[in-house]
């Protein structure tokens, strides 16, 4: 169910953004990735913070139309390494690629280029604008690639038939049950046609059923992407094919 | 030829992405706007009160300035003649000028000149009970006018002839005074009240005035209280008849004649004095008064300071409530501009509204502040509002706001991280 709008598709300078697209590798690539938060030299922190490592060395390859699901109790280190795919985050040690490009070397602004046009994010708690209609909600990323209202309006209407709320578009996310409103959020992840598609707890705040659609729709509308779902529901990841499991920020079993 | 259009076509597109994306920025500032209406309600009347604080301050600066400007330009007249130094604070002191009178008759006979008139400013003791004086400023003219505005009573006007044989014989004339309203209101003297006023405690007993009128209008001029007593009646307390004394010797120029031109002329008669047309003469006493000058420039410079500074921390705090939603914002894409954009949008609704508002009741204010002050000190439109003032406050609602809010979200864009999102 991929709707690709090449109209989003724009050269960029190689420098600030993933550029390779690499058929033949992996989508993702995380290679000897540590993280520590609390680890900055900020001027003003306290002496008495301690740095916690979020991750240790974690190597994770993840292939184009692949769902990896990412295993662990919370604190595991399962956020974190969606957030340094996504490049909200740059790791202490290591490298993360996307699509070849390494996110490390990339600048702030290099990153948030790179996740608006390869990465989509869906969070737990779904994070739509509670101002905006389920309709403008997904036409989000698009206001920022510059797409005239129409196109976005139209863009964003044929993604929310296809995540089957087409007589959803106007409702404002309060008028929407937890199912509708990840159905929403994913239709947000998928307005800029992303190769990756990320997923933080998914189903956390859904019940059985309704979970259980919002996976079907994940892993249908990832058929030619690389999805990357973190959750520690034994239900969700099984609709991966792959899963890695965390302990304390540590692969134990699944890597590569 | 090719590339031109082609760089032309990247142009024209770059500008048509850069136009729709700034349309999606305002449609979700409004939203944010829409969503959060007591949010929104609040933060207008904050940037309304900024300004409100900022016109009303300024236009206490600017009247504290201009209140002592009026004097001379209420008193309407063309050309002002005078020795310096001329410190109408310390009146009584300076009435440099002798032989007022022929001064004056000499102007008057001039064809540039229609009419000409001296005036003279003593310290006085002044009081209802010869035993129980004040200290006060009386203020020598021929007649008062309708710019004394008078609260109660009326005014005096002497007859020249009358002058002429007072002065010759050193005495008063009609002994007639308005009084200050606030001296009036200490001493509970009204219209037909009789008061005593002399130079010397001793000799006040000699000279007894009956109140006629009540009015600021000199008090406003010299920035403390003064009454106003016929010219001669003046000279014969001062006792300085014979010399016939005066702080200034003013004119006007005859239909037809340039104040300036006429000005001109009449220093070169007198090089003894300094004559200047009415501007000048207001610029002349503007700057002998550094103080006033002072405070009323910090009062405008503090409320532009204060102004910025609360506007800054309003927009802060807007953008800092809607950390969360930025931080979504954020993480699906969009860039630190667009961010700064919506919050820098919302600024500008937000200080468009404020401003407006602020506006709409700064007239009403000032005239509310105004009356206030006319009761309890009796200066009249101490509060004066022009219309750079309005423009200052307007600008710094809109303008000020705008690209405040604009930092605010772009400083907001940073701090704006994942952690924020909670999951």
């Amino acid at each position: 169910m991929r709707i690709p709008n090449r109209s989003l598709r724009r050269s960029s300078s190689a420098d600030t953004e993933a550029t390779v697209d690499d058929e033949t590798g992996p989508a993702v690539r995380l290679e000897n990735v540590r993280h520590e938060y609390g680890s900055t030299t900020g001027r003003f922190r306290s002496r008495s913070e301690q740095a916690v490592t979020a991750l240790r060395d974690v190597s994770v390859d993840v292939k184009r139309g692949e769902v990896l699901g990412l295993e662990g109790p919370s604190g595991s280190g399962k956020s974190t390494i969606l957030h340094a795919i996504a490049g909200l985050l740059v790791p202490t040690d290591g490298t993360v690629s996307v699509l070849g490009t390494d996110l490390t070397e990339l600048s702030d602004r290099g990153r948030t280029r790179t996740r608006r046009r390869h990465v989509g994010i869906v969070f737990q708690r779904f994070h739509l604008l509670q101002s905006l209609s389920a309709r403008a909600n997904v036409a989000l990323p698009l206001v920022q690639v510059g797409l005239p209202k129409s196109a976005r309006r139209e863009r964003a209407t044929t993604l929310l038939s296809e995540v089957g709320l087409e007589d959803r578009v106007t409702h404002l996310p309060s008028e929407l049950s937890g199912g509708e409103r990840q159905r929403v959020a994913i239709a947000r992840a998928l307005s800029t046609d992303p190769d990756i598609l990320v997923a933080d707890e998914p189903t956390g705040e859904l019940d059985t059923d309704t979970g259980a659609d919002v996976l079907e729709l994940l892993t249908d509308v990832g058929r030619d992407r690389a999805v990357i779902v973190a959750s520690h529901d034994a239900a969700t990841l099984a609709v991966a094919d792959r899963v890695v499991t965390l302990r304390d920020g540590a692969v134990i079993e699944g890597e590569r | 030829m090719i590339r031109r259009v082609a760089a032309r076509l990247r142009a024209a597109i770059g500008l048509r992405r850069r136009g729709a994306r700034a349309s999606g920025v305002v449609g979700v500032a409004f939203a944010q706007i829409r969503r959060a209406p007591r949010r929104t309600v609040l933060a207008v009347f904050a940037v309304a009160l900024v300004v409100l604080s900022v016109t009303l301050l300024a236009s206490l600066g600017v009247g504290v300035v201009a209140i002592g400007e009026d004097g001379l330009e209420n008193a309407n007249r063309d050309i002002w003649l005078s020795s310096d130094p001329i410190d109408p604070a310390a009146s009584g002191t300076e009435n440099p000028i002798g032989g007022a009178h022929e001064v004056t008759a000499d102007l008057e006979a001039r064809e540039d000149v229609s009419s000409a008139s001296p005036i003279a400013m003593y310290e006085v003791y002044l009081g209802t009970d010869p035993e129980a004086l004040e200290r006060t400023s009386a203020v020598g003219v021929p007649q008062t006018h309708s710019g004394f505005d008078f609260q109660a009573g009326g005014g005096f006007e002497i007859e020249e002839e009358a002058a002429e044989e007072a002065m010759t014989e050193g005495e008063p004339t009609t002994e007639e005074v308005v009084l200050d309203p606030a001296t009036a209101d200490r001493l509970d003297a009204s219209p037909g009240d009789t008061v005593y006023i002399a130079t010397s405690r001793q000799s006040a007993p000699e000279y007894e005035f009956t109140v006629v009128g009540t009015s600021g209008y000199y008090s406003q001029y010299l920035g403390s209280e003064a009454s106003a007593v016929p010219l001669p009646d003046l000279l014969a307390v001062a006792g300085t008849s014979g010399t016939d004394r005066s702080t200034f010797v003013t004119a006007d120029a005859a239909p037809g004649e340039d104040p300036q031109a006429v000005a001109a002329d009449i220093d070169d008669a007198y090089p003894e004095y300094d004559v200047r047309a009415s501007d000048e003469q207001i610029g002349a006493m503007a700057e002998k008064r550094p103080l006033v000058l002072a405070s009323g420039l910090t009062l405008v410079g503090l409320a532009v300071v204060g102004g910025v500074v609360l506007t800054v921390n309003l927009f802060a705090l807007v953008a800092s409530q809607q950390r969360e939603e930025l931080a979504a914002l954020r993480a699906i894409g969009l860039s630190r501009w667009v961010l700064a954009g919506t919050i820098g949008a919302q600024g500008l609704v937000i200080g468009l509204l404020g401003g407006i508002v602020g506006l709409l009741a700064t007239p009403a204010l000032a005239t509310g502040l105004n009356r206030v002050v006319i009761e309890v000190i009796g200066f009249e439109r101490l509060l004066r509002t022009p219309l750079e003032v309005y423009v200052v406050g307007f600008v710094l609602a809109a303008l000020v706001g705008t690209i405040v809010a604009l930092v605010a979200g772009w400083r907001a864009g940073r701090y704006a991280r994942i952690e924020h999102l909670g999951a």
